[in-house]
């Protein structure tokens, strides 16, 4: 009887007819017309499936865009009125700033998404195995990635450019031609990211994380000196002629003639231009078309570099990078972990091992904890150039108040984020949980205590420097504190409650299981949450405030008690009524669902 | 077929798959067996072109997978241990879109998709979401789009895992058949009754090295210990004893 192998020699001619016969390399053309097919039909699942299962969100996502928006642009066109009437040329000098910014944070957004979409995904997996060419795989990524990068730019710009374009009374090609200049601006620093995180990932494979972190730190470096020298200097004469004239000194670094921002900022500046007469408008025109050849020509030979490279390094890095041995771990806050789980009672120490569990989940993650330090950093920045202008007392109270809202809304996109999650991913633990000698309270109670401690540190320290940096009284200090603490424990309540009330036990990814209705719902109820918190502390402190400036009497009836010291201490209790409400009734929810809970 | 030549695969100061050359023939059902951690997938890896060697050339039909990947992956199909679909297409459009990449002609790729449905019992699903599948449902699809082309060379990481009998069953009588038709499979697996009842020849990676290249009688022979069963051989070869003997 003749072997397997014998019997296929046999049909070899027949097989390699077949093989030859129904494959193909696809020419460069038809291999784009599939990636782009396949992204067509991935978005439109996508809104369908949005569509069908979390309208909620949609619509909340498309609501607040719009407000979004509609503010900024009303913004801005107060803005760009002020400017056009006393500062004309202020105009250049601002849109170059901004798109000088918005360039080096697309290098690295757009860099650091290739590095995660080209080289960490299961799809380059699955690409990488298949007859795709490499330029076509980085093409397919790339656009990915700009998309993700850059909507951002095109929320935050086009609201500005709009209301530029309304007020200098703009011609319509302007408004026309805002899109493609947008776009074909963005192509160019997003290709240079994805240049330099192949050439990295391929050549310098162990310099990556240190080259990275090292022009990360230079950028930040740069501009927070720019922005400090700029809001420090001049504190005492700000918005006079020499403060305008100091910052357009500092700023001018950004007018670089060979900077892609200049040509855009240039080429719109010209595209707004409306001319006195029709040739004037057509000079006008035909100079922003100039401009706008610039961008896509560049943004052409850049994607030509970047197609080359992609040729040679693609494979190549993501080959290196498969050689990278991960370090070992050291157990450096092994001491912190041990003192915390061994602080208190032999009664409470399950609860703590708990909580020391989530600890070292997020110290290891670093994109909870990245995120975590650049909001609450960025913030800190802010408010500690917060007294580079100069307030009365109740212009002070109420920035107080609102950014004390500021560190409770972002304290609820991080509660959402990464808390609401907790109880769902512990689902798929819950083999490990489940069999413990724990009651099933102490799981969602140690999501609590994580959330609160964890939040209500740095918040209460941000509010702090908040206030301090604006001269509020030791009185307000202490209100917004209180507010503050009522805050963490409310969002970490929601979230926590709402996360066991709503658990979603079949999905590994956090950010799909925040994205869902439950999700959606808890920054929902958070974000009313806050506004109900500060309104509540801040009305009386304000009128407080009011009576205290306009005089004695000013103020009548309920009025005048709400803005009295009783009042305040009234809107304390009220508001330390609503944090045990926003707690205690999340809680008792989730508690009372994750007791009968059947994984 | 399949071309080892003196391949070495590093990772870092470890060396995961050390000077192996190994050719395959067409038509044969090739069995790599091996403990955790002995290079068996930093060598299915390489011969799909995910890793490149560290020393040494690996070749598909012919085609060297460095130097000329794309011509390579033509005549290659793998199913990897975790399937990587699109969430977001159905079955049936992710069958599409392999049959496109591949440069499939429309109407061989739609009588081609449809009996790969049937062949594997897609049919329930294949106009669902995937992200609504099962592990299996999912390990079956992948199956099934490996196929469309006709590769000559099929690579196969685990490919038992997740599936039920019946589709355990499906899967040995199609490797069986294609075999037969002339495809090369290439199967890493620690399914020892799997490469037993289904394997022409066996290789054993112990330590990034293979141990041992032959049929399972060959094995038997060679061990010359008294026992039929490959379970007993694979134990004494990769033993403790046999690292030992491997690291003096």
């Amino acid at each position: 009887m003749p072997s397997r192998a014998t019997a296929g020699l046999a049909s070899a001619a027949t097989a390699e007819a077949l093989t030859a016969s129904c494959c193909r390399l696809l020419p460069v053309d038809a291999e784009s017309r599939l990636f782009f097919r396949l992204r067509t039909r991935i978005a439109r699942a996508l809104c369908l499936t949005m569509l069908s299962t979390a309208r909620l969100r949609l619509s909340l996502v498309v609501l607040l865009s719009a407000m979004f928006w509609g503010s900024l642009y009303g913004i801005f066109v107060e803005a760009f009125t002020f400017l056009e009437a006393l500062h004309a040329e202020v105009i250049s000098l601002l849109f170059n700033a901004f798109f000088s910014s918005l360039m080096v944070m697309l290098v690295f957004s757009t860099g650091i998404l290739l590095y995660g979409g080209m080289y960490c995904s299961p799809e380059s997996r699955l690409l990488m195995t298949l007859p795709a060419r490499e330029e076509a795989i980085f093409s397919h990524k790339f656009q990915e990635a700009v998309w993700f990068s850059s909507w951002g730019f095109i929320l935050l710009g086009s609201p500005m450019l709009v209301a530029y374009g309304v007020v200098r009374g703009s011609p319509w090609t302007y408004f026309a031609l805002l899109l493609p200049f947008m776009m074909s601006f963005v192509v160019i620093p997003a290709t240079v990211g994805g240049i330099c995180c192949m050439a990295m990932v391929a050549w310098l494979p162990r310099l990556r994380l240190h080259a990275l972190s090292i022009t990360l730190g230079v950028a930040c470096v740069g501009a927070i000196w720019l922005a400090w020298s700029t809001l420090s200097s001049v504190r005492a004469d700000s918005m006079s002629a020499a403060w305008f004239e100091q910052t357009f000194s500092r700023l001018a670094i950004t007018e670089q003639k060979l900077f892609p921002s200049w040509w855009l900022s240039s080429g719109l500046l010209e595209a707004a231009r409306p001319g006195a007469t029709r040739q004037e408008a057509w000079a006008a025109l035909a100079e922003a078309v100039k401009f706008l050849a610039l961008l896509v020509a560049n943004g052409m030979l850049l994607q030509l570099v970047a197609g080359w490279l992609a040729r040679r390094a693609y494979r190549l890095g993501f080959s290196q990078l498969a050689s990278e041995v991960p370090a070992r771990r050291r157990r450096r806050m092994g001491w912190f972990d041990e003192m915390l789980v061994n602080a208190g009672s032999a009664a409470g120490r399950p609860l703590r091992l708990l909580v020391v569990k989530d600890i070292r989940l997020f110290r290891r993650d670093i994109s909870q904890w990245s995120q975590f330090l650049i909001f609450f950093g960025l913030l800190g920045l802010y408010f500690w150039n917060v007294r580079s202008f100069n307030y009365n007392n109740a212009y002070a109270s109420m920035i107080g108040f609102l950014n004390l809202a500021v560190v409770g809304l972002i304290l609820s996109t991080f509660t959402t984020r990464f808390v609401f999650p907790m109880i769902s991913l512990e689902g798929r633990r819950f083999w490990i949980l489940g069999l413990l000698p724990v009651h099933r309270d102490h799981i969602v109670w140690s999501k609590f205590l994580f959330s609160f401690l964890g939040g209500v540190l740095p918040c209460c320290v941000l509010v702090l420097l908040s206030d301090v940096m604006l001269g509020l009284p030791k009185r307000a200090i202490l209100v917004h504190e209180i507010c503050c603490v009522v805050l963490c424990m409310g969002l970490s309540g929601i979230a926590v409650g709402l996360g066991a009330r709503m658990p979603d036990l079949r999905e590994v990814s956090p950010s799909k299981i925040s994205s869902g209705f439950g999700g959606t719902l808890s920054l929902v109820v958070s974000s009313l949450f806050i506004m109900a918190v500060v309104v509540v502390a801040a009305l009386p402190s304000h009128l407080f405030l009011a009576s205290h400036a306009l005089g004695p009497g000013t103020l009548r009836g309920v009025l005048s008690w709400v803005g009295s010291g009783q009042g305040i201490a009234a809107s304390l209790v009220v508001v330390v009524a609503l944090g045990a409400v926003a707690t205690a009734l999340p809680m008792w929810l989730g508690l009372r669902a994750f007791r009968r809970l059947e994984p | 077929m399949i071309e080892f030549d003196h391949v070495t695969r590093t990772y870092g100061p470890k060396t995961a798959v050390s000077d192996l050359s190994l050719a395959i023939p067409r038509g044969e059902l090739f069995a790599l067996l091996g403990p955790n951690g002995a290079g068996k997938t930093t060598t299915i890896k390489m011969l799909v072109g995910l890793l490149q060697p560290s020393r040494g050339a690996v070749r598909v039909s012919g085609f060297d997978l460095v130097r000329d990947p794309r011509n390579a992956h033509l005549h290659i199909g793998y199913v990897p241990d975790e399937p990587c679909l699109y969430d977001k297409l159905t079955g049936r459009e992710f069958l599409w879109f392999i049959a496109d990449m591949f440069g499939m002609p429309r109407h061989l790729a739609a009588e081609r998709i449809g009996a790969e449905i049937e062949h594997f019992e897609l049919g329930e699903f294949a106009d669902d979401l995937a992200e609504s599948y099962s592990l299996g449902m999912k390990q079956r699809l992948v199956f099934a789009a490996s196929l469309l082309h006709s590769p000559d060379v099929l690579v196969l990481d685990e490919p038992m895992v997740g599936l039920d009998p019946r589709s355990v069953r499906i899967v040995k009588d199609l490797l069986a058949a294609r075999t037969r038709e002339g495809m090369t499979v290439f199967m890493s697996t620690h399914t020892l009754a799997m490469a037993e009842e289904m394997a022409d020849r066996v290789g054993i990676m112990v330590r990034g090295r293979l141990r041992f290249l032959g049929t399972v009688a060959e094995l038997r022979e060679q061990m010359a210990i008294e026992t039929t069963s490959l379970e007993q051989l694979y134990l004494e070869l990769t033993g403790p004893q046999a690292g030992r003997q491997q690291g003096a």
